[in-house]
């Protein structure tokens, strides 16, 4: 059943791939720039994660289901959504004290 | 220094805390050397596999080898979660007989290909935790304002030792139980684990967008229990609880779990032929 699933999802995927937005967010000295990420609620999207350093970060968000590894100097992309409006934390797991932020999903004014 | 010590506590923990029940099962189980060498074999593959793992993560230069990186972090979660339900549903299946023929059928009842697996998935659960911590205390070490190493040394192999002693009284509780609770405490903990890693392996697919999440998140637990709290970090890292799931994490989740309920289910359908008890694991 797992196979099938990912067999559809592999047709199904790279054909939206190229038209994602895609929301820049940076990791520097154990924090993250911007530390909000404003994203329309409803829509599929792309975060590029990328690491200034100096050190390995985790980017992580229990409220997203998300956890990924970024070495220095690397980014890393993470597709999210479709999210409904709300706020969704996310934070560095190699240095949760300061490396804190959120995403906030808004309904897009008509 | 106290994140320090947390997060060596936390990410040796699962890793530590698998070690240890495969331990507590081989010796209650009484396969002597042989079965010991195999996880003591996987345990130090691990440690070797972990560090290579973070060497590798540390010099990828193109997403295209970050991506196969990914899926191989993805095939270890799933080799290793197949082979801890494996191993559990198999305990269950001849756990009754084994307590009667302990002695001597043990190496017809208990085959190598069991000893090997749990080795295998021995070697897996330190690779996995392993490598994160590698890459975490080296990270660690880069950064200028972090305290001295002497002290940052100190917190990590504290940490450490701390999640050997956690598993050790982990191990030491369940020792003292009968035949029958043993198994059925450490098989339910067991299964809990392969569904963390389960839980780990689907939302990786889900981030890079090999899964779609359908529905994202399907509710919010998260008043009742949040894993953004470090009790709840842990809880989410043992179990694979999410207080925001998507719909497609509920729905293998459960198919998983109806798997496993399913097959413990049909085996005890089976009456057993030499043991006039139903000791039952896990049910």
């Amino acid at each position: 059943m797992l196979g099938s699933v990912l067999a559809l999802a592999w047709a199904v995927v790279p054909a939206h791939a190229d038209t994602l937005r895609v929301i820049n967010l940076s990791i520097k000295q154990g924090h993250f720039h911007p530390q909000t990420v404003q994203v329309p609620a409803g829509e599929k999207f792309k975060l590029r994660v990328t690491n200034h350093g100096p050190a390995v970060e985790e980017f992580e968000s229990t409220d997203l289901n998300r956890e990924q590894i970024v070495t220095p100097g690397h980014s890393i992309e993470v597709y999210l959504g479709p999210l409904k409006p709300g706020r969704y934390k996310f934070f560095g797991d190699f240095h949760p004290d300061t490396a804190k932020g959120e995403i906030v999903a808004e309904q897009e004014k008509p | 220094m106290a994140t320090v010590l947390f997060i060596v506590w936390r990410e040796s923990l699962e890793a530590v805390l698998v070690v240890g029940i495969l331990y507590a099962y081989l010796t209650r189980l009484g396969t002597g050397r042989r079965g010991m060498r195999y996880l003591f074999t996987g345990v130090a593959g691990g440690i070797g596999l972990s560090a290579l793992l973070a060497l590798v993560t540390m010099r990828i230069e193109t997403d295209l080898q970050g991506q196969a990186l990914q899926y191989f972090q993805v095939a270890m979660m799933a080799t290793a979660a197949t082979l801890l339900t494996q191993m559990v549903l198999w305990m269950h299946r001849h756990g009754r007989r084994l307590k009667h023929d302990l002695e001597a059928n043990l190496d017809r009842a208990l085959s190598t290909g069991n000893l090997a697996g749990i080795g295998v998935v021995a070697l897996l659960a330190v690779a996995r935790e392993g490598a994160e911590t590698v890459l975490y205390l080296y990270g660690l070490g880069m950064e200028t304002h972090s305290a001295g190493p002497a002290a940052m040394t100190g917190a990590a192999v504290t940490g450490f030792a701390l999640a050997l002693a956690t598993a050790w009284l982990v191990s030491r509780g369940v020792r003292f139980l009968n035949y029958r609770t043993f198994f059925r405490i450490t098989g339910v903990v067991l299964l809990f684990t392969a569904a963390g890693m389960l839980v780990s392996a689907i939302s990786q697919l889900i981030g890079m967008g090999v899964l779609p999440s359908l529905v994202d998140p399907v509710w919010n637990t998260s008043w009742i229990l949040d894993a953004n709290t470090r009790f709840g970090g842990v809880v989410a890292a043992l179990t694979g609880y999410r207080p925001h799931p998507s719909l497609m994490l509920v729905l293998l989740y459960t198919a998983y779990w109806g798997f496993v309920v399913y097959r413990l289910r049909s085996t005890n359908a089976i009456p057993s032929p030499s043991a006039p008890d139903t000791a039952t694991l896990g049910a």
